[in-house]
């Protein structure tokens, strides 16, 4: 999977469970600040992108991710290293 | 001033040499504690606790009965067999004191002798009555406990008596017991609002007198009752309210070993506990309490209290087993009908349960953080959370977790648990709820959430 491919799906699944326009986000964005997504929100974000991509992340880790940016990063990491 | 450093350490410091977790954190003591008695200085070594044979003394069916509709026998049988697993063989749970004025009373009290257990020893409870002797002995006792009421609140207000005639009529009990070849334990009722030296400690030193020459085992007995928990355990609090200057008293200038004092406290001012275990800091061996401290008015000790103290002061559980008290609390709530506050300290339903959110994430990371001691294999009862709006998804994590009896690595991550949570919120933000989400629901939601670890882990 490519890196433009992982970031469309993070960026679609973050404009669906925040209710936002895909458009809109951008991988400076953070999740909390811009974005506006609460603890509970971030969890769920984070479970969403685990459904999407079909994998279980560490939790700690996974919470540690701030920006759409990193998030992206992370996937590719996780994905491209199985 | 002195001026500290911040060590950098690699490895943190649990201080387990005084909290080991497998144990209930221990007590340890830095120094002599000074009082000053007389405008001297007087040293008590807190330490010596560690080597006197300080024990329990129980009155659940006396003091304990007086607060409560009575125990039906089988009851207070089974309640007597628990406290003797409880204290275990070597008598931390030393003697249980019985009424002997009812023929359930008496009936009883043969039904626990022929459990044929050591510990506790059976006791009476008598009014300070010559003729209530016949019942001690018709029920061969060994030792029984006496009213000898002794501030002149009881005198005076009470009895109607000077402080000579109460004397007189006190000793004349003593003497018919001693006669009948029973110990005598006086109950030295509101002692804490009395004249010490105008009549405690002469009464005292005349009961010394007369078993001094006495075996042992016959030596009259001083129970210290803090009648309406007026007892302060406060260094150089003033006489007779502190209990250090009570106890130096009669071990130094009445000559009572402290094999011989026993300290009975109410709870009238939350000073029940602290005030039994000071008790025995400052230099007595019994501390009488009673099961859950249900007791007259406010209570007494709570004897699981004092077990737990015990421990914690001696360094090791000397033969006790803690999960009797579990199997205490269910007997009382499902058998007699008592219920004891969700809150009560290590029995009631929630002693151990978290609804805070911070803290449910802290006993997923790291148990320890946030129970006591291991409340688990001490006291059969693992740390639990309950769920609110407050709990937070660790609090669900760590609900589900422990319903699915997942440990380690097979832990459900919060992500796993987020659509539960999400149910969680709408109840309180959509709903309105007012009350804590059941286990019942939570495990509907588990069953809808999460099938197929529901059916591998709970459908059997």
């Amino acid at each position: 999977m490519t890196r433009q491919e992982i970031a469309e799906i993070v960026i679609k699944t973050t404009a669906r469970e925040l209710k936002l326009n895909a458009s809109d986000i951008k991988e400076t964005d953070s999740f909390a600040m811009e974005l506006g997504a609460d603890s509970l929100k971030s969890i769920e974000l984070v479970a969403a992108f685990e459904e999407e991509f079909g994998l279980s992340v560490v939790e700690e880790e996974a919470l540690k991710v701030q920006s759409v940016g990193s998030a992206i990063d992370f996937f590719e990491a996780i994905i491209n290293k199985k | 001033m002195r001026t500290y450093e911040l060590q950098d350490v690699s490895q943190p410091n649990l201080v387990e040499d005084i909290f080991p977790y497998s144990l209930p954190p221990l007590i340890k003591f830095e120094g002599k504690i000074q009082e000053t008695i007389d405008g001297k200085i007087v040293e008590f070594d807190p330490n010596e606790v560690k080597t006197r044979d300080i024990h329990i003394t129980d009155t659940t069916f006396r003091d304990g009965q007086q607060a409560r509709p009575p125990y039906k026998k089988e009851q207070m049988v089974k309640l007597f067999e628990m406290l003797s697993r409880l204290g275990g063989p070597n008598g931390v749970i030393r003697q249980s004191e019985f009424f002997l004025y009812t023929k359930n009373d008496r009936e009883t009290i043969d039904a626990c002798r022929n459990l044929n257990v050591k510990f506790p020893e059976i006791t009476g409870w008598i009014r300070a009555n010559k003729g209530d002797f016949r019942l001690v002995k018709e029920m061969g006792l060994k030792e029984t406990g006496m009213l000898t009421s002794s501030s002149d609140y009881h005198i005076f207000h009470k009895q109607n008596q000077t402080r000579k005639q109460a004397m007189d009529q006190y000793v004349e009990v003593v003497e018919a017991a001693l006669e009948a070849g029973i110990r005598p334990r006086c109950h030295l009722e509101d002692i804490t609002r009395a004249d010490l030296p105008g009549f405690v400690f002469p009464f005292v030193q005349k009961l010394e007198r007369l078993t001094e020459n006495q075996p042992d085992n016959m030596k009259v007995k001083i129970r210290l009752c803090d009648t309406m928990g007026f007892g302060l355990s406060y260094p150089n609090a003033a006489e007779p309210r502190s209990i250090p200057k009570l106890i130096w008293r009669l071990r130094n200038e009445c000559g009572i070993s402290p094999d011989r004092l026993e300290w009975h406290g109410h709870n009238d001012f939350h000073k029940v506990h602290i005030n039994g275990a000071s008790a025995w800091i400052y230099g007595l061996n019994a501390l009488n309490g009673t099961l859950f401290g249900l007791g007259e008015r406010c209570g007494n000790p709570p004897l699981e209290g004092a077990i737990i103290e015990y421990i914690a002061l001696k360094g090791s559980l000397s033969g006790i087993n803690l999960s009797v008290i579990t199997e205490m609390v269910e007997y009382y709530e499902k058998v007699i009908g008592t219920h004891l506050a969700p809150n009560y300290p290590f029995v009631g339903k929630d002693f151990n349960t978290t609804r805070a959110g911070i803290h449910a994430g802290g006993l997923r990371k790291f148990e320890q953080i946030y129970n006591i001691f291991d409340t688990t294999t001490l006291l059969n009862r693992p740390p639990r959370v309950s769920i609110t709006d407050k709990s937070g998804t660790d609090g669900v994590a760590l609900w589900v977790n422990d319903f699915l009896g997942l440990k380690g690595e097979e832990r459900l991550s919060v992500m796993k648990v987020a659509k539960i949570q999400r149910w969680v919120m709408d109840q309180y933000e959509i709903e309105g709820r007012m009350s804590s989400i059941t286990d019942e629901e939570l495990e509907e939601q588990v069953k809808l959430t999460l099938p197929d670890y529901y059916a591998k882990y709970r459908s059997n």
